[in-house]
């Protein structure tokens, strides 16, 4: 089932400068930290002139939709989802 | 060039065309399903529909493979999807997601060649004639190559199925021979073996009315189709058309044409059975400020503009009007649709509204005016298109369009590529 969240959320990431790889290696949100084990896709949209990056990643059992806003740096949770 | 030059006089004697393949089409297979399942695992091998809407009476835009094998289909209802298979997952259109792909995707191609054509958000035409690729690799290869780095560069999940030949129809009809995933050449050596399995209703253009037609002539199969004479096929489609039917099923490129932008258009399909003018203009002009903000981003101006409407008792009205005015700003093109929307069936509830303008001409040199300032104007609109480039959509908008927040969101066209043009340009 999908849930929409829309709130801040901690996103432990990590760049692979050899391979040019970014990695989104945990999530802590609701302080509970979730292991990911799955980058699904990353896309962007601009909203005006601000670039917005999305990852859709996954951990054991839920799904996650995060926004990085690449002005202020900040990472939004928009969306989780269990297995369906 | 016509086609009597390009292919010689005699028309009617022409074999299958004996040159190498060279034109690869490429198609995602299930595109915005595919590309859900690629960014949510846990929606892979499951039965998945992007619709309009999740609403029962939302239309499915994209049923995923497994939805397919089910017998949902692209069109039907969400509730009919549901009445297949209860338990089917029904998501909403994410435009930028596709986009992104249909980008790296085009990113992937163009290490090939540079004769590349986007058809649509899912499909692109490659000419790899006399390219570097093909030096000293098989035309398959390049394939087997481009559905690996797809597969590596964009996503696990995501799969394409592959057409060559040595023309675009020739290339799609390969394309669709295997699904999901094919990878089929159609060559003068095997294209009467495939065309004996295959239905004339297989071959893109031809469904019920051509085929009708063409059963008329006593053509039922596809064999017959390319074993008929020109003079036959001239009789039945009674145009050009029965040659570049010759010609396609005989490998030879009719349909390398580009087409230029002719007008600009936007079209809403209401969730609401509105009908007056008080509910309806705010959806007018909300379309008219999407058209015309992509017609000003463009650098054109329009010389006319056409409304139409599809009512929800299946009756259909439209109008055109051509303007002595050039038109560029919202409020000009909003002053003349409101004047066409008076026109029409006004108190009967709508289903649909398409606006688009036409007549298009470069916005560099302005047509003065006697009364009105219109390069001040002018100035005026682009900065309040700057504003909204800078800020986001709808910073700065119209009062008639307040409490519109919820209705026309972002789309992709179906089949379009104009489109696409516009977001890769930005």
């Amino acid at each position: 089932m999908i849930q929409k969240i829309n709130a801040p959320v901690s996103v432990n990431l990590s760049y692979d400068s050899l391979n040019k790889k970014v990695s989104i290696n945990e999530v802590i949100w609701n302080n509970k930290i979730y292991p990911i084990v799955k980058l699904g896709l990353h896309h962007f949209f601009r909203r005006g002139r601000t670039l917005y990056h999305v990852f859709s990643v996954a951990s054991e059992n839920l799904f996650f939709r995060l926004i990085l806003n690449s002005e202020t740096l900040h990472w939004n949770l928009e969306q989780i989802a269990d297995e369906y | 060039m016509n086609i009597k030059d390009k292919f010689g006089k005699n028309l009617s004697d022409m074999d299958f065309n004996p040159g190498i393949p060279f034109i690869m089409h490429l198609d995602i297979n299930s595109c915005f399903a595919t590309i859900e399942q690629q960014a949510n695992p846990f929606l892979r091998g499951k039965p998945l529909v992007v619709a309009a809407y999740d609403s029962p009476g939302g239309c499915v835009l994209a049923p995923s493979i497994e939805a397919k094998r089910i017998g949902i289909k692209v069109g039907m209802r969400v509730k009919d999807a549901k009445e297949i298979f209860p338990k089917v997952v029904v998501l909403p259109s994410d435009p930028w997601k596709y986009r992104n792909v249909h980008l790296s995707l085009r990113r992937i191609l163009s290490d090939y060649t540079d004769k590349l054509v986007p058809k649509s958000i899912d499909e692109f035409v490659l000419n790899l004639e006399g390219y570097p690729c093909l030096i000293k690799r098989d035309i398959k290869d390049i394939a087997k190559e481009i559905k690996l780095r797809i597969k590596n560069e964009i996503g696990e999940w995501m799969s394409v199925s592959v057409g060559i030949s040595t023309n675009r129809f020739l290339a799609k009809l390969g394309s669709s021979l295997h699904k999901p995933d094919g990878l089929d050449e159609i060559n003068k050596n095997n294209y009467l073996d495939i065309y004996s399995n295959l239905k004339l209703t297989d071959l893109n253009g031809i469904k019920v009315r051509n085929s009708i037609r063409l059963n008329g002539v006593g053509i039922f199969s596809v064999l017959d189709f390319y074993n008929a004479p020109l003079w036959k096929l001239k009789s039945s489609f009674k145009s050009i058309n029965g040659l570049y039917w010759y010609l396609r099923l005989r490998g030879w490129e009719i349909d390398d044409f580009k087409t230029k932008r002719r007008s600009y258009g936007n079209s809403y399909a209401l969730p609401k059975p509105f009908k007056t003018v008080k509910e309806l203009t705010p959806i007018l002009m909300k379309l008219v400020e999407k058209m015309s903000f992509r017609l000003r981003m463009a650098n054109y101006k329009a010389n006319g503009i056409h409304l139409a409407i599809y009512y929800r008792d299946h009756t259909f009205w439209h109008k055109g009007v051509k303007t002595k005015k050039e038109l560029f700003s919202t409020q000009d093109i909003y002053k003349e649709m409101f004047r066409l929307l008076s026109l029409s069936y006004l108190g009967k509830p709508v289903r649909e509204i398409f606006v688009s303008c036409f007549n298009l001409v470069g916005s560099f040199v302005s047509q003065l005016e006697l009364f009105n300032d219109v390069p001040k104007k002018e100035k005026l609109i682009k900065s309040i298109d700057q504003i909204n480039n800078r800020w986001g959509e709808f910073v700065i908008f119209s009062a008639k369009m307040s409490n519109t927040e919820n209705y026309i969101p972002d789309r992709i066209a179906f089949g379009g590529v104009k489109e696409l043009e516009e977001f890769t340009l930005r």
